[in-house]
């Protein structure tokens, strides 16, 4: 049977709005869960969603694309990953799947938020789809790792991860429920399709990919990229919405969320892809560093997108590009020394070697953090473990829940960002989170951060071991570990030796 | 600093990114033919590839279709389209990516 080209029925097919009699149209889209600050509804029907699809059409692609992920992890079944990896890439895997899977089911949240609050019929219909996408990837992210549990507890935390209150799990859901959960369907079109999806779901899931195909692991880079074609389309939400507030007048709160997502995305990912593109992806298998992959897909790719949509640069621009070359090292060290507390084992990712990419990708890099690891390798060599794991807690940031970091060696640089308000004082990891807080109060003023909480004797017992029940782990097989069993420090002896 | 940062920012490349596979080729292929005297770049990643123009690269399904051979649903091609540079607008017989301002 001939079919009606799509262009021809289209318009006439998804034009679901109507003028409401029953209740006002305020009642109908409350701004509080809609978002459309005041502009009406024919104004949003101007709305044109650039990647459209049917629902026809997308039921039969997303069965290809299905069956197309799970013929090559079933093909691969015997390539035994698990056990021929390097233990760096099967932490980056760890780290992935507790970080990501289940926050996907946030995400239909904000898809579904999207279908019913949005004024732009053109909005609703891509977020019908779009929430189908996101239960797509949280339950084939839960699935893949789901072999892997029995031979790893720690692959358990794909599923436990959101479910913890475990410092990275905290910051992920803070972040989420910021950009997400707690707001309204025009603020998600802009700050998770647009910002969000648009921007580091590239980065993490094509550039992370490139890493996995690199280091062998087939099933994981067609799971990861195939999730990132479905958000390649979803994410075209976001754009037509900016044009409509551009139109009437509200291009700063646009620009101002997309500012906001933008920071809050860039410091998580910091803490997340930064050390499991630099550190634990085995030097031979990295196909460009995080900074790099920063500034193919945010810096040349999304922040260019933006300009043409006629938004700005973010007023934080070279704090930014500062960021991109300093931040991950620090955090990565950080995340290494309390590794106790992650759900993946760390890979401290120093031999000599990785040494000299770092140094070269990264000019510096040695009399930075260099000068730290020099003293943890020395530790490690001789014996002096008690130097090497934490005994004291860390300031964290109460923006993006990870503790505030600086540069260490020649060039130290460490501050503070405070803010008191309403009677409490308040620390952030830089002038931007401080300035996010300062956006809205109300939104971010009663969270506590594991610290806080620990302060406030919501922890017991106050010992290390209290706050790590109470973050969630079960046993110390769950805990996080050196990745390599210090065995990279003997590669560093003869280095050591010559500048003694 | 700002400089490189700056540099990174303003480009004005456009294109598909293609997951690795059997449509990277024709894919490459149908761009040279449809954007005839532009200089195609294609940066292979292992896996996707990246393929860009300056400003606008266009996709037809007649072509892709004369490339692969066989009848070409162009929705078909959301299945390794993993990601793109610019902006989109996507029909049913043709796929164009393009920036509105050139910097």
């Amino acid at each position: 049977m001939a079919m009606h080209p799509r262009k021809d029925w289209y318009e006439l097919t998804r034009s679901t709005n109507w003028t409401p009699s029953y209740v006002t149209e305020e009642q109908l889209f409350p701004e509080q869960m809609s978002g459309h600050m005041g502009i009406t509804l024919d104004k949003w029907e101007s709305y044109d969603e650039p990647y459209k699809t049917s629902y026809p059409e997308y039921v039969s692609i997303q069965r290809e694309k299905d069956a197309g992920a799970y013929s090559v992890k079933a093909a691969l079944e015997r390539a035994q990953i698990y056990e021929n990896a390097d233990p760096g890439w099967i932490s980056t895997l760890k780290a992935h799947y507790g970080a990501i899977a289940v926050g996907e089911y946030a995400a239909v949240t904000g898809e579904g938020r999207m279908a019913r609050f949005s004024k732009a019929p053109g909005n609703r219909n891509m977020a019908a789809f779009g929430m189908m996408d996101e239960l797509r990837h949280g339950q084939i992210q839960l699935f893949f790792p789901h072999e892997y549990c029995k031979k790893d507890r720690q692959f358990d935390w794909a599923w436990r991860a959101y479910q913890s209150n475990e410092w990275a799990a905290i910051a992920a859901k803070h972040f989420f429920d910021d950009i997400i959960t707690g707001r309204d369907a025009i603020s998600v079109a802009i700050m998770l399709t647009f910002s969000f999806e648009t921007g580091f779901t590239n980065m993490q899931f094509l550039g992370l990919a490139a890493d996995a195909a690199d280091a062998g692991d087939y099933t994981f880079s067609s799971l990861i990229s195939s999730i990132q074609t479905d958000e390649s389309r979803h994410a075209q939400q976001g754009g037509p919405a900016l044009q409509v507030l551009i139109a009437n007048g509200k291009k700063e709160e646009a620009q101002k969320k997309v500012d906001i997502a933008i920071w809050r995305a860039w410091r998580l990912f910091a803490v997340l892809t930064g050390p499991t593109m630099d550190y634990y992806t085995p030097l031979e298998h990295r196909q460009q560093s995080f900074k790099e992959f920063m500034y193919e897909w945010i810096i040349g790719q999304f922040e260019r997108a933006l300009i043409d949509l006629g938004l700005d640069k973010p007023w934080y621009w070279d704090l930014f590009l500062k960021d991109i070359d300093e931040l991950h090292h620090s955090y990565h060290m950080g995340v290494w020394y309390w590794r106790t507390t992650a759900w993946w084992n760390p890979a401290a990712g120093v031999t000599p070697e990785e040494r000299d990419w770092l140094e070269e990708k990264y000019p510096g890099w040695n009399k930075r953090w260099g000068r730290c690891w020099d003293v943890i390798t020395e530790n490690v060599i001789e014996g002096r473990m008690e130097l090497v794991s934490p005994e004291t807690l860390p300031t964290i940031c109460n923006m993006s829940q990870i503790p505030l970091v600086g540069i260490p060696g020649d060039d130290w640089e460490v501050k503070v960002f405070s803010l008191e308000h309403n009677g409490r004082l308040y620390h952030f990891g830089s002038e931007v989170d401080r300035w996010i807080f300062q956006q809205d109060p109300v939104q971010y003023q009663n969270h506590l951060n594991v610290v806080d909480r620990f302060l406030a004797g919501q922890i017991q017992p106050m010992t290390l071991e209290g706050a790590l029940q109470y973050m969630g782990f079960q046993c110390v097989e769950e805990m996080g570990k050196d990745a390599h069993d210090f065995a990279w420090a003997e590669k560093c002896k003869p280095e050591m030796k010559k500048s003694a | 600093m700002s400089t490189l940062g700056d540099q990174a920012l303003n480009n004005n490349n456009v294109g598909p990114i293609i997951r690795a596979g059997e449509l990277v080729e024709p894919v490459i292929e149908t761009a040279e033919i449809d954007n005839p005297g532009k200089e195609i770049r294609v940066e292979d990643k292992r896996a996707y590839v990246r393929i860009e123009t300056e400003g606008e690269l266009v996709l037809t399904r007649k072509t892709l279709e004369e490339q692969l051979g066989r009848p070409f649903n162009m929705q078909e091609l959301e299945i390794n389209l993993a990601s793109f540079a610019g902006q989109i607008q996507a029909d049913q017989d043709q796929i164009r990516f393009y920036f509105e301002k050139s910097l």
